[in-house]
């Protein structure tokens, strides 16, 4: 590549304004008129396009830093409003190029076939998400029974001063927490059953909490989306008062979309 | 609780869920631009919120540890009566799902995830099983 690879700054420090991207869509997709983006009402999004492919984008300031919860949530509500009515290609947070004529020079055409056949693939498809976490109360008393060492060193706790006991409450801790991942573990195996048949690809996502039950990315077609709704319905009845649980979705195809680059075709 | 038995049990929020869900979902997912684009890409700061947890770190063994000294009190006093338990229960959960909590870590954690737009190599290889390519066969 050129040397501008090395030092992108440069490339749009004269401009001050750059173009965010949004996620890849069908170049007939309709951005209503207003539709707030990653900076307010003041970058308002827009479409740009080549071919059958069009990118959402926004203007940003690049002196300004990207990343308040404002702007987080504008991001995906964006993404998951368009996936709801069209297949969408939903970009990492954060992606921006010096110019629209860039989107479209640098990003849609190069790759349209690359996109337009992906979104073919995803047509009639959406993500959902299935998450549980543990009721806290229920969790701790599950584990201290099945547990005889975790209750013994609860007991051992007990008896010790505040400031002594801290390699045992580390130790039960850490008993906990293994005793809860395989919890995790067992409960995430039992739903993923279930729900593999319904869809299209099933994707894990990391626990992102300690009392995390399980968390699973879906991708699912549309006319199985009462199935799921019911049968996720029937885990949170069965585990009502030991794991709440919420479907999220439909939403843009975060977890199932890959960047290809030549010679990193294998995540390893 | 956040279960509502009226619609058969599943509380179903809006799509984009909760900040927290937000910031599972966006910040390690989807295209990176960097794949793609390399004359025109421009890196911006990014000031990224991480409220996830990291799970099994010492942090974590001493949460679950005051957690279960927490239950203890609960239990010294076994007589307590039903509609207090409950209402302990229901303030431990909504203290748990509070709004505050998330807030406060986000005060308290902002960080920045450096170089996202960044230099790809330097990228952590995030869940490689959560990684699928959506070409993959399907029937």
């Amino acid at each position: 590549m050129t040397s501008q690879t090395a030092k992108p700054r440069h490339t749009a420090a004269s401009t001050n304004q750059g173009c965010y991207v949004y996620g890849i869509v069908p170049a007939d997709v309709e951005v209503e008129p207003g539709t707030p983006g990653v900076h307010g009402p003041s970058s308002e999004v827009g479409l740009v396009t080549h071919g059958e492919i069009g990118a959402l984008v926004s203007e940003v300031p690049l002196d300004r830093p990207l990343g308040t919860p404002d702007s987080l949530t504008a991001h995906q509500r964006l993404l998951d409003e368009v996936a709801a009515e069209v297949p969408v290609l939903p970009m990492r947070f954060g992606a921006v190029m010096s110019s629209p004529q860039a989107v479209v020079q640098e990003l849609l055409t190069p790759y349209h076939e690359e996109f337009r056949t992906a979104l073919a693939e995803l047509e009639g498809h959406a993500e959902y998400v299935v998450k549980g976490r543990y009721v806290e109360r229920h969790l701790l008393e599950e584990v201290l029974e099945e547990n005889p060492e975790a209750r013994r060193l609860r007991e051992e706790i007990r008896e010790l001063p505040e400031d002594a006991g801290r390699e045992a409450r580390i130790e039960l801790g850490e008993l906990v927490n293994q005793a809860v991942a395989a919890k995790r573990d067992a409960d995430t195996r039992e739903i993923a059953e279930r729900l593999v048949p319904l869809s299209v690809l099933v994707s894990p996502r990391e626990p992102s909490h300690e009392q995390d039950a399980v968390h699973l990315a879906l991708l699912v077609a549309d006319d199985r989306r009462a199935d799921l709704e019911r049968t996720v319905d029937e885990f949170a009845r069965r585990y009502r008062g030991r794991v709440d649980l919420w479907l999220l979705g439909p939403m843009a195809p975060y977890d199932f979309v890959v960047s290809s680059k030549p010679g990193d075709e294998e995540w390893d | 609780m956040t279960v509502q038995p009226a619609t058969g049990g599943v509380a179903r929020r809006p799509s984009s869920g909760s900040l927290a869900d937000v910031i599972d979902t966006i910040l390690d997912k989807g295209l990176v631009i960097d794949a793609y684009v390399r004359v025109s890409l421009v890196g911006i700061e990014l000031l990224t919120i991480d409220a996830r947890i990291v799970v099994a770190s010492v942090d974590t063994y001493l949460r679950f540890a005051e957690a279960v000294n927490r239950l203890d009190l609960a239990e010294t006093g076994h007589q307590q009566g039903l509609p207090e338990l409950v209402e302990n229960m229901t303030q431990q959960v909504s203290s748990r799902k509070g709004k505050g909590v998330v807030q406060g870590a986000l005060e308290g954690a902002q960080e920045k995830l450096h170089d996202l737009v960044g230099d790809s190599d330097e990228e952590e290889p995030a869940a490689p099983s959560g990684r699928r390519r959506h070409r993959e066969d399907r029937r």
